[in-house]
């Protein structure tokens, strides 16, 4: 008998998977007093001249001190600081950034921040070790290579980062974002080189996070570690990671949003956010990044927001899908029996009343979203990546509803 | 082998496939929602097709050289352009494997992959009316 061709356009969400990629090659370490040899670990990737990139933010809580002092007693140099780093990062800033090093002679980078930050200084370092605008790193596995642009990448300078935030995963992520301001569009860079070589996590490093910053940043881990679960791009890898990371999320976020001073409940969710982070996710993602760009709502505050309507959505897509919600539900101590509609409508639940213990809001309209706005957001989700990966196809009226539930 | 022996070739069946489409009166105005002019610039053979997918103004398909200034460019062989028409290419395993490569807002194009695959039988039947079996066959 012939075997049949899969359908490669297929939502596959059981069986042997026809294709997935998987790569971690970022070295992790994580424990305490970590910052102290960050030269020393950093050395281990090549680094001699170390190049800081934060915010003036993280540069007032002393933490930047610690980080020079640890990466000196290491035997390494700190060539410069850049702590111009804003909340958005953008094209000039990357600019600047490089340029920067390029003057001090770095050649290496070390990042102490949240996602803007590793981000920056991800693209910063692109252009420093190949040239040319922030702009002109745009691109999906368009780094330059050897042979005719299809053989291995040109690895660039090497690159640690030790993240302030417990959410964004940047620190063992491919991708960065930034903004271009010119163009008023926001720029997508991703390629392997750009997986940092060293994340170093310590919950020293998040010692001064504001409650609602860890609230919202946290939700961002759960949204990486459902989302990647669920998303027809899963693998057997991902799922590792990120049902342990849900286990971590589960009993220590709470913790480091109320007990700031809890370094156990904070290191972990470090740990969590590291693990959770995938790009391979969906809906929820599709939903937050124009709540984002339209109306500055906070990316862990819309996903937030989004994912429980997004739960109620997908689990009702089939029985397949609703199978790994129940994964999820099981895990965090949820009903998980009964259709799909029922175990979403739970998970959904468990949901709202956790964003809702640690603060933040639950609708759109809490956060400067106007029921106008609805049109605009919808062309953004469709038109974003991650509804390709969402495992039941959403139409613009779904997306419509989806809104004016979140509303 | 590559399935195409020539640039001409590529014009012939999938620039062919791209301006019937800007042609048809149900779809072209939904893709024409990107509001954006697509450079697919294929290898083995070399060939380039220029797409313009702007809201204002009719839809324009240029082979070969043109003068439309490129907001995305999409590259890849020319093989994977066939086997997407064909159905049998997933966009997002393609992008993540670097078969097709992406420069420019990205999400202006993604948006239309689902809008895509009532053209899949469309294309099979433009080969088969063509007696291209072997170019369906290959694939």
């Amino acid at each position: 008998m012939a075997a049949v061709d899969p359908d490669p356009l297929a939502r596959q969400m059981v069986g042997f998977k026809d294709f997935y990629q998987y790569l971690s090659p970022t070295r992790v370490i994580s424990g305490r007093d970590l910052i102290g040899s960050a030269g020393f670990e950093f050395m281990k990737e090549g680094a001699s001249r170390v190049f800081l990139v934060t915010d003036e933010v993280i540069r007032g809580t002393g933490l930047v001190e610690r980080v020079e002092e640890g990466v000196r007693d290491g035997g390494l140099e700190v060539a410069g600081i850049y702590d111009q780093v804003p909340q958005d990062s953008s094209t000039e800033v990357v600019e600047s950034c490089a340029a920067a090093a390029e003057d001090a002679g770095a050649d290496s980078f070390l990042a102490v921040g949240g996602g803007s930050v590793m981000d920056t200084a991800k693209v910063a370092d692109a252009v420093f070790t190949h040239g040319g605008t922030a702009r002109e790193q745009e691109g999906f596995m368009l780094m330059p290579r050897d042979g005719d642009g299809m053989g291995r990448p040109l690895e660039v300078a090497p690159l640690a980062c030790i993240p302030t935030t417990a959410g964004t995963g940047s620190e063992v992520s491919m991708a960065a974002v930034i903004k271009d301001h010119e163009e008023k569009v926001k720029l997508e860079i991703a390629d392997f080189p750009l997986f940092p070589r060293l994340a170093i996590l310590d919950p020293d490093a998040t010692r001064t996070l504001p409650p609602a910053i860890a609230a919202a940043t946290g939700m961002d881990a759960m949204t990486h570690a459902v989302e990647s679960y669920v998303s027809t791009d899963w693998s057997p890898h991902q799922d590792a990671r990120a049902l342990q990371a849900l286990r971590m999320i589960r009993d220590n976020l709470e913790r480091a949003v109320e007990t700031p001073e809890d370094e156990v409940a904070r290191g972990n969710m470090l740990i969590a956010a590291n693990m959770a982070i995938s790009i391979a996710l969906g809906s929820v993602h599709a939903m937050s990044h124009p709540a984002g760009a339209h109306f500055g709502v906070p990316h862990g505050v819309a996903n937030a927001i989004h994912l429980p309507h997004v739960i109620r959505f997908n689990a009702e897509g089939g029985d397949d899908i609703a199978d790994r919600y129940r994964d999820v539900a099981e895990l965090l101590g949820v009903e998980s029996g009964g259709s799909g509609a029922d175990v979403g409508d739970a998970l959904a639940g468990y949901v709202s009343g956790l964003v809702e213990r640690i603060g933040l809001p639950l609708r759109l309209s809490q956060v400067g979203v106007p029921e106008s706005g609805i049109p605009a957001l919808v062309e953004g989700a469709m038109g974003d990546g991650t509804t390709l990966l969402n495992p039941r196809e959403p139409s613009e009226s779904d997306y419509e509803e989806l809104y004016a539930k979140a509303l | 082998m590559p399935y195409f022996k020539d640039a001409d070739e590529v014009y012939a069946y999938i620039g062919k496939l791209f301006e019937d489409l800007a042609q048809d009166e149900e779809l072209s105005p939904k893709f024409r929602r990107a509001n954006t002019v697509v450079q697919y610039r294929y290898r083995e053979p070399e060939s380039v097709i220029t797409v313009s997918l702007l809201e204002a103004g009719d839809g324009r398909v240029d082979c070969g050289h043109t003068d439309l200034e490129p907001e995305v460019v999409m590259t890849m062989d020319a093989d994977t352009a066939h086997r997407f028409w064909l159905g049998k290419v997933n966009v997002t395993v393609a992008l993540a494997r670097g078969q097709m490569k992406a420069k420019g807002p990205v999400a202006k194009i993604l948006k239309l992959v689902p809008l895509t695959k009532p053209v899949f039988p469309r294309y099979r039947a433009m080969l088969e009316e063509s007696g291209r079996q072997d170019l369906l066959e290959a694939a």
